[in-house]
């Protein structure tokens, strides 16, 4: 799903036939058609998932473990808090931003969150990781939009800031969910299935569908967007900066938020030097998806999808015993593989289609 | 023959997916002749100066220079074979010195030391601009010059490599009427010491100036190469568009109604200094003057993009004080920017998308979510009133021709429904057909009761299209010009001499 998709799942197939590059409709809209439909719209789109569907194939076949239901069970709940953040992540990128922030986001929320749960229960717990996901994203949206900081630099040094409160916090020792508390409700966020499914990957999925909606049929969304995809002409359209930077760092707080909820009623301790380098890792995975880091272009299907790949990827790796240094360069590999792959499109993608529509005139003249 | 021909084009074919950009395209450039290339947005101009400039790959034909094939794969081979393509959007580094610019991946270095030699590049600089009959100080930063003398810096870097072919692309978009005479000097004088040069441009009076032939593209094909002396502006139009167009400048009387925009007395930004003007329904007040003489300014400030410091304004009779864009705009203000490119389109977005923009609030439907139904409503509205080319409301902006693009920008501006419409440069970049069709649009509105502030740096536009023309001269009014009074002879001198016309000195 490129940004055209951000529009409607049908229109994009529209586009995909009729619309080339530019030169192709420049004469007045009256393109003269040679044939050929632009497979490069098709990979934008839906690369990302045939990769999974062939890797998901591939493990089915080779491991006999991994279609158990309890594998993929696990696959699925591990993947979620990745997921929640990289589809906030997403929107981010496609307002021509991001965050560095959120792993020490993640590992503040997480101590909060465990405080909150020793000092009235799951219903603190629960509202001290979403108020202070949502607090840590105000305080990004401030630096960026009242100081002018610009986002790389204030997250950055809120990366380590919120990391420092969080290891202040824990100077003593770690934030715990004790042992005993295994049966509260709390825990149970972690552990539940409906209908075998787990809970934290339905949250996903919630969030998924969510940030959705908000990017293709709210205003806010449209204006997000449209400042990604140009600042001067958003401004110009009386699109407000600074509402759509709050928004956006906003959002990415609130998915931490609910991230910690999928991940800290599972792992139940913290410190700061929880989930060390997350940030790098969701950003990873938006741009696997097909985020483009110059704004105004990303997937939210494709960034599902990527999340969901690097899991099987590193679910099968751990089965068969791949050392933690190999799993790291892989997912490396995975990243500068995929966008290689998109380089090379963009750099020889107009020689190559131009042989193939010349072959075909050939074989069909008309 | 051969001894005749510098540059030889032959059976140029370029494909993209799904169209000809170039179909079969042949003729001849002489050496020590400049050459015209002209033809609609979309006539493969654009198209064929990358392959000649060695940005992209022709699929078919071939090209020769000098009798010897010429087959670039990158722009440096264009370089050292001698062929200089100097594109209207500049390649210089604007922290770096002209000297560093002009001698860029190739500086001198000092024989014993090894160091940059940079003597030799001053002394080479000099030469060069003298040569050219310009003064510009090798020592200065690009970025604190101007663009006409950012784009004679591109052209002394094209003579330094000793380009025997100078290819310019649209050189004179953005340069003010006095510039555009020191470029066609100039070239006249590239031509003179038997170097030729591909002149791409949509103005023809620059093409008869200084052009000894003119080749016409359209769609993509050859159509013509034709001696300048023996043809007309009538000949080559037709040529361009392939069919008579009525005269491009053609402004219908419109009954005049209330003042719908009141200015007083404005000072706002750095530039403007006061200013005092008005706008009544059904009449368009052109903005004429110098580049830089507080025209966007003004436009600005009105739609609220620029902080006011003094002076007043009203619209429709009440007071007007815009903090942002978004305040004009609920107020009803539709703004054209003069920058399509980077202000103007959302590159990534649908044309549909691109037109709502400034009525989003207005399409949502049932939970406050946007309803798709009324979105595309607005945008059929808007298609038809003016008259947009796309094939789809799906199509993203980019693929569509400038002119197209100006309609769905200008759809966005009247979107919000107000009757002040404040337009800046309506028609750059835009070829013959579309510019005379916003020209139409704006008659049609102002018979609507539209008020419209048109600024132009196109002289015969802001004559021909407007009622009123007012010219302003470092942030002042030197002249309101109306009736017999509104001659170019007038608008010139007002704008550059310090004489006053219809303004007590």
């Amino acid at each position: 799903m490129t940004s055209t998709e951000l529009d409607d799942g049908k229109q994009g197939q529209r586009v995909t036939s009729t619309v080339t590059t530019t030169e192709a409709v420049a004469d007045g809209g009256r393109p003269r058609r040679t044939g050929g439909r632009d497979l490069g719209h098709l990979w934008d789109s839906w690369g990302m998932t045939a990769c999974l569907a062939v890797l998901v194939a591939f493990a089915a076949a080779t491991d006999p473990e991994f279609l158990q239901l309890a594998n993929i069970q696990s696959v699925l709940t591990e993947s979620a808090y990745l997921g929640i953040v990289a589809a906030a992540m997403t929107v981010a990128i496609v307002n021509g931003t991001f965050d560095l922030s959120v792993g020490g986001q993640l590992a503040l929320v997480s101590v909060v969150s465990l405080m909150g749960y020793e000092a009235g229960g799951t219903g603190l717990a629960v509202a001290a990781a979403l108020g202070c996901g949502l607090a840590c994203g105000l305080v990004n949206g401030t630096l960026v939009t009242l100081l002018r900081v610009p986002p790389f630099v204030a997250t950055l040094g809120m990366l380590f800031v919120f990391r420092g409160v969080a290891y202040i916090l824990t100077e003593d020792s770690p934030a715990v969910l004790p042992y005993t508390e295994i049966d509260s409700g709390f825990a149970q966020l972690g552990s539940m299935r409906i209908a075998e499914v787990p809970l934290p990957f339905l949250l996903m999925v919630g969030f998924f569908a969510a940030t959705y909606v908000f990017l293709r049929r709210t205003t806010a969304g449209r204006r997000v967007v449209a400042y990604g995809s140009s600042p001067e002409a958003a401004r110009f359209s009386g699109v407000s900066a600074t509402r759509v930077r709050f928004l956006v760092f906003g959002l990415l707080g609130l998915a931490v938020g609910i991230a910690v909820l999928t991940y800290i009623t599972r792992i139940w301790t913290a410190d700061g030097a929880t989930q060390d380098g997350f940030e790098l890792r969701v950003i990873t995975a938006a741009v696997l998806g097909g985020a483009s880091l110059q704004g105004g272009k990303g997937s939210l299907v494709g960034t599902f999808s990527a999340v969901l790949l690097v899991a099987v990827l590193n679910d099968l790796m751990v089965g068969q015993g791949v050392s933690a240094g190999v799993q790291q360069m892989v997912l490396g590999g995975v990243l500068i593989l995929a966008l290689g792959i998109d380089g090379v499109r963009t750099k020889y993608g107009h020689r190559f289609r131009a042989v193939l529509s010349r072959r075909r005139e050939v074989a069909a003249p008309s | 023959m051969a001894a005749d021909v510098v540059l030889g084009i032959d059976d140029l074919t370029v494909e993209f997916p799904g169209v000809k950009a170039l179909d079969g395209v042949s003729f001849a450039v002489r050496p020590g002749e400049v050459h015209a290339l002209v033809g609609e947005n979309g006539a493969g101009k654009s198209t064929l100066l990358k392959v000649l400039g060695g940005v992209i790959s022709a699929t078919r034909g071939s090209v020769s220079l000098e009798g010897r094939p010429y087959r670039p794969s990158r722009p440096r081979d264009a370089q050292e074979a001698g062929i200089a393509v100097i594109y209207q959007e500049f390649t210089l580094f604007p922290d770096l010195t002209v000297a560093e610019n002009v001698f860029t991946g190739r500086e001198p270095h000092h024989r014993v030391t090894r160091a940059l030699d940079y003597a030799t590049m001053r002394a080479e600089c000099r030469r060069i601009f003298g040569q050219l009959d310009v003064d510009i100080d090798p020592d200065a930063r690009v970025g604190d010059l101007s663009i006409s003398e950012q784009q004679l810096v591109e052209i002394a870097k094209a003579l330094s490599v000793d380009g025997r072919v100078i290819i310019m692309d649209e050189p004179t978009a953005a340069l003010a009427s006095s510039e555009v005479a020191r470029l066609l000097d100039v070239v006249r004088r590239l031509r003179a010491e038997g170097r030729s040069v591909i002149y791409v441009s949509h103005h023809l009076e620059e093409v008869f100036e200084v052009a000894d032939r003119a080749t016409v593209l359209r769609d993509g094909r050859f159509v013509a190469t034709l001696d300048i002396a023996a043809t007309t502006e009538d000949e080559l139009v037709r040529r361009m568009v392939g069919r008579d167009v009525e005269s491009v400048f053609h402004r219908e009387d419109a009954e005049r109604g209330a003042v719908v925009l009141q200015v007083q007395n404005l000072r706002a930004g750095r530039v403007l200094k006061d200013v005092t003007i008005d706008v009544r329904a059904g009449e368009v007040v052109g903005i004429g003057g110098v580049a830089g003489a507080g025209q966007i300014e003004l436009t600005q400030a009105v739609f609220g993009a620029l902080r006011v410091h003094a002076g007043s304004m009203t619209l429709d009779g009440r007071a007007f004080t815009p903090g942002s864009p978004a305040d004009a705009i609920r107020a009803g203000v539709g703004f054209l920017h003069e920058d399509r490119k980077s202000a103007g389109n959302f590159p990534h977005l649908s044309v549909e998308h691109n037109l709502t923009m400034t009525v989003l609030d207005r399409v949502r439907g049932l939970g406050r979510l946007i309803s798709t139904r009324r979105q595309r409503e607005v945008w059929t509205t808007y298609r038809e009133r003016m008259r947009i080319k796309a094939s789809s409301h799906a199509q993203l902006i980019s693929n569509l021709s400038g002119g197209n693009q100006q309609k769905v920008l200008l759809g966005r501006a009247l979107a919000p429904g107000g009757h002040l419409l404040v337009l800046n440069e309506p028609t750059r970049g835009v070829d013959i057909g579309a510019k005379a069709e916003i020209h139409q649009l704006v008659n049609e509105l102002t018979s609507q009761g539209v008020g419209v502030l048109m600024v132009s740096s196109d002289l015969p536009e802001l004559l021909g299209m407007s009622d009123r023309i007012v010219v302003l001269s470092q942030g002042r009014v030197v002249g309101r010009l109306s009736g017999e009074d509104a001659t170019e002879e007038n608008v010139i001198a007002c704008a550059t001499t310090g004489r006053r016309i219809g303004v007590a000195a």
